[in-house]
């Protein structure tokens, strides 16, 4: 009697595991309402307004098609080239020189004598103060893309997305060096750049600093091209970068801090020398959704510069 | 020597997973910090092509092993450690995927459909059992199959059905053989994957569907022995026609049967045939005229089975994602939401293909629902029919043995038989 209940029951339980089974794909119950693989960011672009410890205090309108780059001369004089022009204002804000490219720059920078180094994609043009042209340097291949350029007195140096490599010049535009490349032996890790931003600055002790977007990392690296030190910070939280490969553009506070631009979760952020988040500048309800490529400057007064290239602005913010 | 042996063929098993370890990570992971959880797929993450191939060597020498200890050793013993392999091989280790049984509908996909290719290892692992089964009986079944070999360990206090209701089920395989290949044939899903009820359990993830009936088809599989091989496995339905022409099949008894009825009771699968003693033999005019009428009815029911089919084709072709969206589109039923855009929707507009293309492919995909309509009812109204056709033939038999085609030489009921191999000669 036992045995025929046991069977009778386990008969009834596998007809309803075949029914629940046709019911569930004949009904099209296997369709969750939601889609599971939609990648939500909405809670991530929430920022608790008590960490953002900047204010935009300031906006200037560049009078360019395309903005793309700013830089900062040692006099706060600020510089904007986009699309076939170059725009300086001086630290008011007012425009003092304005001169034509050829094409469209992919960023820019000023050396202690106000030379401007504008890259033009695959080459540099190095223009005196005045926006004459004092020299272009050659053309380095035809998968250049020049994302970033560093002076120091002795060297200028120039990050190749395209080649995924910097290259070291002499004031003379000879390439002396190339830095970064993957090394087993130097340990070297390579960088990984899937889209068109590879920043680099010179930090406060004189050493070089890279951005491994790809590893969502920082590379320091002596002038000989020798790896230092790094450190990675991958989290879509505030603690670090997410997605493919950010920060997309970096600059240095006087502090020795780094400011951050992502892209994906459009945020401006400071870091600590060794990495640590300390701060939000700007949260991602202050950018247009699918916003890329914000590029940062900071002044003697470590005020930061956002070019908003959507907005087409600059956009000024000073900590509250 | 066997234990020596045995450390280094697992060395060799672990030192091929280094390979893995060897390929440098491009990118960092993503990171789903936001509480994002990964939604569970149907397949698990591509393997190296060199553990695909040892993965085809390590099925050919399970079968090769099983087949031996069934057929030369008669070791229930050697049986049950080999299923305990291949849950932990061709289950945990690979991660059920892809398993013989999910193997037919990519090889019915690759019939139907020469854009798709199929990988050689994925025909090694349809074409490889059946070739076992057709010299050595369902030897893949016995210790092989990770689905089955998971069950036959739980298979605790088994006990028998009816004989009748033990054909009535064994039914439902061909229907889900049929459905599977009709699926697969049509691109449309392939659902023997989508309810693989232990798939989950070998990769420790998985719907809480996929656990649920799982777990329940283990909880039925201590009473009555592997209900997903007898009552669903449509490999097994297939296994089941080939092994009915198996050359050497496990025999219950190495020698002559002495009709000690030992072995009566000892398959958990109902699959040992029972002498019929000649009396219980119809009267032939009686017996031909059933036979005969069953073999006339035969074609009817092919015909009535494939128009019935067909006339839900529309029925069967709505799983189709394409059908379901031209229909969504044209009755403007956004799937049943009510409040956003269904995503197959937005998926649809951002993808830029019109709505009249849209519906051509659909009519095309429910015209080849017809058509396949009518194969499949007209291959079930044949599996009706020769069960019936079964079920109505006398067969004289004098001694014990094992149903060729439901037989899946597990060997339990070789340990019941006294007769010794040595007994040949008597």
């Amino acid at each position: 009697m036992k045995q025929k209940l046991i069977i009778g029951l386990s008969l009834i339980s596998l007809l309803i595991v075949i029914v629940f089974m046709a019911k569930d794909f004949f009904r099209g119950s296997n369709r969750s309402q939601t889609n599971p693989y939609e990648y939500k960011l909405d809670n991530l672009k929430h920022i608790d307004p008590e960490l953002i410890t900047y204010s935009e205090i300031n906006q200037i309108k560049p009078g360019i098609i395309n903005p793309i780059a700013i830089a900062i001369d040692g006099k706060d004089q600020i510089y904007v080239s986009g699309e076939n022009k170059v725009v300086k204002y001086n630290s008011e804000g007012n425009q003092i020189l304005t001169f034509d490219i050829d094409s469209s720059s992919y960023c820019i920078n000023v050396n202690s004598s106000e030379e401007i180094y504008i890259s033009m994609l695959d080459h540099i043009e190095v223009r005196n103060p005045d926006g004459t042209v004092k020299a272009v340097w050659e053309v380095i291949n035809e998968r250049a893309v020049i994302t970033s350029i560093a002076t120091t007195d002795e060297f200028v140096f120039a990050a190749d997305a395209g080649n995924k490599i910097v290259y070291q010049y002499d004031l003379k535009g000879q390439i002396i060096k190339e830095i970064g490349k993957k090394d087993t032996l130097t340990g070297a890790p390579g960088f990984i750049i899937p889209s068109p931003y590879f920043d680099l600055l010179i930090g406060t002790q004189g050493k070089l600093w890279l951005v491994n977007p790809g590893r969502h990392a920082f590379e320091n690296y002596d002038f000989n091209g020798n790896l230092i030190s790094s450190w990675n910070r991958t989290s879509m939280l505030l603690e670090g970068f997410s997605g493919c490969c950010n920060p997309s553009h970096i600059a240095l506070l006087s502090d020795g801090s780094y400011v951050t631009s992502e892209k994906g979760l459009e945020r401006v952020k400071i870091h600590s020398p060794n990495g640590d988040f300390k701060t939000v500048v700007a949260s991602p309800d202050s950018f247009e959704e699918g916003t890329s490529g914000l590029d940062l400057a900071v002044d003697s007064k470590d005020r930061i510069y956002v070019l908003d290239p959507v907005k087409k602005l600059i956009r000024i913010f000073e900590k509250k | 020597m066997k234990k020596s042996l045995s450390i280094i063929f697992l060395l060799i098993i672990f030192s091929i997973q280094i390979y893995n370890v060897i390929a440098i990570q491009r990118f960092p992971k993503p990171e789903f910090e936001s509480g994002h959880t990964q939604p569970p797929t149907l397949t698990p993450s591509p393997r190296a092509q060199a553990l695909d191939i040892l993965d085809v060597f390590v099925l050919a020498a399970a079968l090769s092993i099983v087949s031996w200890l069934v057929i030369k050793k008669r070791s229930r013993k050697g049986v049950f450690w080999m299923s305990v392999f291949a849950v932990l091989y061709f289950g945990i280790f690979r991660e059920g995927c892809v398993c013989s049984v999910g193997s037919l509908q990519n090889v019915t996909l690759a019939l139907f459909n020469p854009e798709y290719s199929i990988p050689l290892t994925v025909i090694a692992f349809f074409i490889l059992p059946l070739v076992y089964t057709l010299f050595f009986g369902r030897t893949f079944c016995a210790g092989v199959c990770p689905l089955g070999t998971l069950q036959d360990i739980f298979a605790l206090r088994p006990m028998s059905i009816k004989s009748w209701l033990e054909k009535v089920l064994g039914v439902i395989p061909f229907i889900y053989l049929g459905l599977a290949v009709l699926y697969a044939a049509t691109g449309t899903d392939f659902i023997v994957c989508r309810y693989d009820p232990f798939v989950g359990f070998f990769r420790f993830e998985g719907t809480f569907m996929m656990f649920i009936i799982g777990g329940l088809l283990l909880l039925i599989g201590v009473f009555i022995a592997r209900p997903y091989c007898r009552f669903l496995c449509p490999y097994g339905a297939l296994l089941n026609l080939v092994s009915r022409f198996s050359r050497k099949h496990i025999t219950i008894t190495p020698a002559e049967c002495i009709n000690c009825k030992l072995c009566e009771d000892s398959c958990p699968f109902e699959a040992i045939n029972k002498p019929v003693v000649l009396k219980d033999k119809e009267e032939k005019p009686i017996a031909s005229r059933r036979f005969i009428f069953i073999s006339v009815i035969i074609p009817l029911l092919v015909l009535i089975g494939g128009f019935t089919a067909s006339q839900f084709h529309e029925n069967l072709a709505i799983v189709n994602p394409k059908v379901r969206l031209a229909k969504e589109l044209i009755n403007n039923t956004n799937y049943g939401e009510p409040n956003e855009e269904a995503f197959e929707i937005t998926a649809f507009k951002s993808a830029g293909q019109s709505k009249e293309e849209l519906y051509k492919e659909a009519a095309e995909i429910t015209n080849q629902f017809y058509i396949g309509g009518w194969i499949l009812g007209g291959f079930l109204g044949l599996v009706f029919g020769f069960t019936l056709l079964s079920l109505s033939v006398f067969r004289y038999r004098e001694d014990y043995t094992p149903n060729k085609g439901t037989c899946i030489s597990c060997a339990r009921c070789v340990d019941y038989c006294p007769v010794l191999p040595e007994d040949r000669s008597l």
